[in-house]
């Protein structure tokens, strides 16, 4: 980060408010944003981040307070007046037709006419120059379905550019993305920053923010707590101004104590994504994979629980041969594992909390074939309890809440059946640092039970902080077995991005 | 947003929420509403004979329409169940009347061969992961053409194993179909499996998300071949009813069944996305259709304008369970 004299300010919020029947969503939030600066926007699920953002995109319309843009009283009812000031705003959900090109995209509703008809010469020269002021090669041509999700990213950002924007609000913009994508977005961030544009950056990712940010702003409870300069901070001054409490807190300590060898895995492969993966797991301890996105980790985990055949290698639980053939096979011989992708692979979002919870151990509430429900009941209030999930009742539908609470379902859901392997894949992506605090003491409180855990994350300061031994693998194979003592992020990083070298050891 | 925000936004539309949501409340309310409009307009709509007549007149596509249900609930469509229905009826028809076989084994085929098609929907759907829009629409040919190689003539002179379902017995004056209560009885049993059993969630875990239902365990194909067979059961069931109440073998049976069967869940508040729906809805959605058709015919209304106010219920109770359910 480079200090530099403060630009023109563009925006200012002052005192917003935002009451949604019964509750205050916002209470006396400010917000200042200057020309070419990155202000990072800080607070756990629910501190009231969204809800600023749609004020000032004009998704909603906020009770109190004032806001000010280029020093003059600006009153954003509609979307359409945030647009004409110059606010865009990249949700983490892109707004792109795949079934059009990238051009059509960038001039969605702005399509330029010549006599009346649609000048295509001017939409393809422009959308090439603001593709490449973004360095991004691609044709303008490419239909958007077939692009990659950092390269949606970037025909967003140009979308955003062809309407003249002066302030970006970037959603969680790096959640989607792998390490090198990130490194390109900022390169791209860096960018417009230096072209006066005026960047809302938010994100979950502390790292990020001492990266990338000149300033931060931190709410919680919907309150606005307070607005920093990056240099002036560091991490652990953040984390107490999100959740009150100390980061040394985050990783909690706990001795290992390793049993007996439970799951064997030899010389494993699953097509071309992962092959030849070995190791032993032992009760009591915690495996974490490190890697970049593709390296086959997650195809691996599958592969253990069942819900991918693997194409060579064999394995073995508690000495005995294993060889799932189906997820249930797994979970009934004591393996489960916490999908990736939260939404799509864990969750039956549409359906409620006790159902969620109870889906996969169902025949324990079965008694001469008919389901016990208020044995269902008693169960899932106990763990709505113990794993302190927030939710209105056990009915409640999992899509409407918090990333946060969503795990903490799944992992209610695995912890009623008493497995002995358990598997998390990317555990706290997405998830806010409370409930992430609370997810690594569930992993520290099972391995303690002698609960053998592999777990895959990308975060090497979570992978670091948790695991006894760090794998790193890449190109489908693991190229470097790491004690706790020996890992560091330079470490890991080294094997997981290295030279063939690193390989033959 | 943040649980606290809709929390909240759930307290203010409590009542609302909880009338419109509720895959029965809505249902039962239009049924009422219905009722006491029909009530007014014409005097003959309310006695007892005439509810028995509803209710009799409502048994066959209420009996397809618990297999479609299933169906529906795990995001499938069942095109194919009117056509199904015919074959089963013809051929148990044709075993009694004309074959000379037994009855009671008569019936028992014609339902197998019905299981026997929903089987190969369910095969299909799941072995070669083909739309069930598109597999049932084969299979309901298939039918159909089974139906005209076999006969094209109405069975007549069946035996009165047969037509029993269609006899009825008095409760205070009121005359009662035996069908009519075994379509109650299956509607029950129905209720029970998808409320009280672990294979009642599975059904619903499928059609919230296949993917992710496998993942926490489910043995999806076996309960999606399930759920088509369990409807072919019902499809079978049906078919004897039909026979019983027309006292025919009819091979022009059925032939809006299929899109009568998915009206009558879809008015029942069973979400064509999957992984929402309430059996108990169904029957409400049946009776509904049934009580427009009966009391637009008491009032005198031609048939045509009967389903022409057939189709903008569908559509309205679609909106509305859209609107209600948008994110």
């Amino acid at each position: 980060m480079t200090t530099k004299a403060p630009g023109k300010v563009l925006l200012e919020m002052k005192g917003i408010g935002k009451s949604f029947p019964g509750v205050k969503a916002l209470e006396g939030v400010n917000l200042t944003i200057r020309e070419g600066q990155v202000h990072a926007l800080l607070g756990e699920n629910g501190a009231g981040k969204s809800t600023l953002i749609k004020i000032l995109s004009g998704a909603y319309t906020r009770d109190e307070g004032e806001i000010f843009f280029d020093g003059q009283l600006a009153d954003i009812k509609a979307p359409a007046d945030a647009e004409r000031l110059g606010i865009s705003t990249i949700y983490q959900e892109f707004n792109l037709a795949p079934n059009m090109t990238i051009a059509e995209n960038i001039f969605l509703g702005h399509l330029p006419t010549k006599a009346g008809r649609i000048d295509w010469a001017t939409v393809r020269s422009k959308s090439r120059e603001l593709l490449d002021s973004l360095d991004v090669s691609l044709p303008v041509d490419t239909m958007t379905g077939r692009l990659s999700v950092a390269q949606q990213q970037m025909v967003e950002i140009a979308k955003a550019l062809n309407r003249n924007t002066r302030i970006l609000i970037m959603d969680e913009p790096s959640a989607v993305l792998s390490e090198r994508d990130i490194d390109n977005l900022f390169a791209v961030v860096r960018r417009l920053q230096a072209a006066g544009i005026g960047i809302i950056y938010i994100s979950h990712r502390l790292k990020e923010i001492f990266e990338l940010a000149d300033e931060v702003t931190v709410l919680k409870d919907g309150r606005y707590v307070d607005t920093k300069q990056v240099s002036d901070v560091d991490m652990d001054d953040l984390v107490k101004l999100m959740i009150g409490r100390d980061l040394a807190d985050v990783y909690p300590k706990r001795k290992a104590e390793l049993g007996e060898v439970v799951l064997e895995v030899s010389h494993l492969g699953q097509a071309h994504l992962a092959k030849d993966v070995s190791f032993e797991l032992r009760a009591g301890e915690i495996i974490g994979f490190a890697g970049i996105t593709g390296s086959g980790r997650t195809e691996a985990v599958r592969v253990i629980f069942g819900a991918d055949k693997p194409t060579g290698g064999e394995m073995k639980l508690l000495g005995k041969p294993y060889r799932p053939t189906s997820p249930r096979d797994a979970i009934d011989q004591g393996v489960a594992l916490v999908t990736e992708d939260r939404k799509r692979q864990g969750l039956l979002l549409k359906l409620q909390v006790y159902f969620n919870t109870t889906v996969s151990g169902l025949q324990r509430l079965t008694k001469f074939g008919v389901l016990q429900l208020k044995d269902e009941q008693t169960l899932v209030k106990k763990w709505i309890k113990d794993l302190r999930i927030k939710t209105p009742s056990p009915e409640f539908m999992v899509v409407n809440m918090s990333g946060g609470n969503q795990q903490k379902v799944i992992l209610a859901r695995w912890l009623s059946l008493g497995i002995k392997v358990f598997i998390l894949d990317e555990p706290t992506r997405g998830i806010d640092v409370g409930s992430k605090a609370e997810i690594y003491q569930i992993m520290s409180d099972l391995a303690e039970q002698g609960v053998a855990i592999i777990m895959i994350s990308s975060e090497l300061p979570e992978v670091l902080g948790m695991s006894d031994r760090v794998m790193v693998m890449r190109e489908g194979r693991i190229v470097k077995v790491l004690d706790r003592a020996d890992a560091s992020e330079e470490a890991v990083m080294h094997y997981a991005v290295g030279h063939d070298e690193a390989i033959a050891e | 947003m943040s649980s606290v925000q809709s929390t909240a936004l759930d307290k203010r539309q409590g009542f609302l929420k909880i009338v419109l949501a509720s895959p029965i409340l809505g249902p039962v309310a239009a049924l009422l509403l219905a009722s006491i409009f029909f009530a007014f307009a014409t005097p003959r709509f309310l006695s007892g004979d005439n509810f028995s007549l509803i209710l009799q007149q409502v048994m066959v596509v209420g009996v397809l329409a618990i297999g479609q249900t299933l169906v529906i609930i795990t995001t499938g469509i069942d095109l194919s169940n009117g056509m199904v229905m015919a074959l089963a009826g013809v051929l148990i028809a044709s075993f009694a009347a004309q074959k000379g076989i037994n009855p009671f084994l008569s019936i028992l085929v014609g339902i197998l061969i019905a299981m026997a098609f929903g089987m190969l929907n369910g095969a299909l759907v799941t072995g070669i992961g083909l739309p069930a829009f598109i597999v049932t629409l084969g299979t309901m040919n298939i039918a159909y053409a089974l139906t005209r190689i076999y006969t094209t003539s109405t069975i007549t002179g069946l035996p009165k194993e047969l037509t029993f379902l269609g006899d009825t017995f008095k409760i205070g004056g009121t005359a009662i179909a035996n069908g009519t209560i075994l379509m109650i009885l299956l509607y029950a049993v129905t209720w029970f499996v998808l409320k009280y059993t672990a294979a009642g969630r599975s059904v619903y875990a499928v059609g919230d998300n296949v993917e992710a239902a496998r993942l926490a365990g489910i043995k999806t194909n076996r309960v999606l071949v399930g759920v088509y067979t369990f409807a072919g059961l019902a499809y079978g069931i049906a078919a004897l009813l039909q026979v019983a109440r027309t006292g025919v073998g009819d091979p022009q049976a059925g032939q809006t069944s299929n899109l009568d069967s998915i009206t009558a869940v879809v008015l029942g508040g069973t979400s064509l996305f999957g992984g929402r729906g309430s059996i108990v809805g169904t029957l409400i959605g049946a009776l509904i259709v049934g009580v427009f058709r009966n009391g637009l015919q008491l009032m005198g209304v031609e048939s045509t304008y009967q389903v022409l106010i057939t189709g903008i219920l569908v559509i309205a109770a679609v909106s509305v369970d859209q609107l209600t359910h948008r994110k």
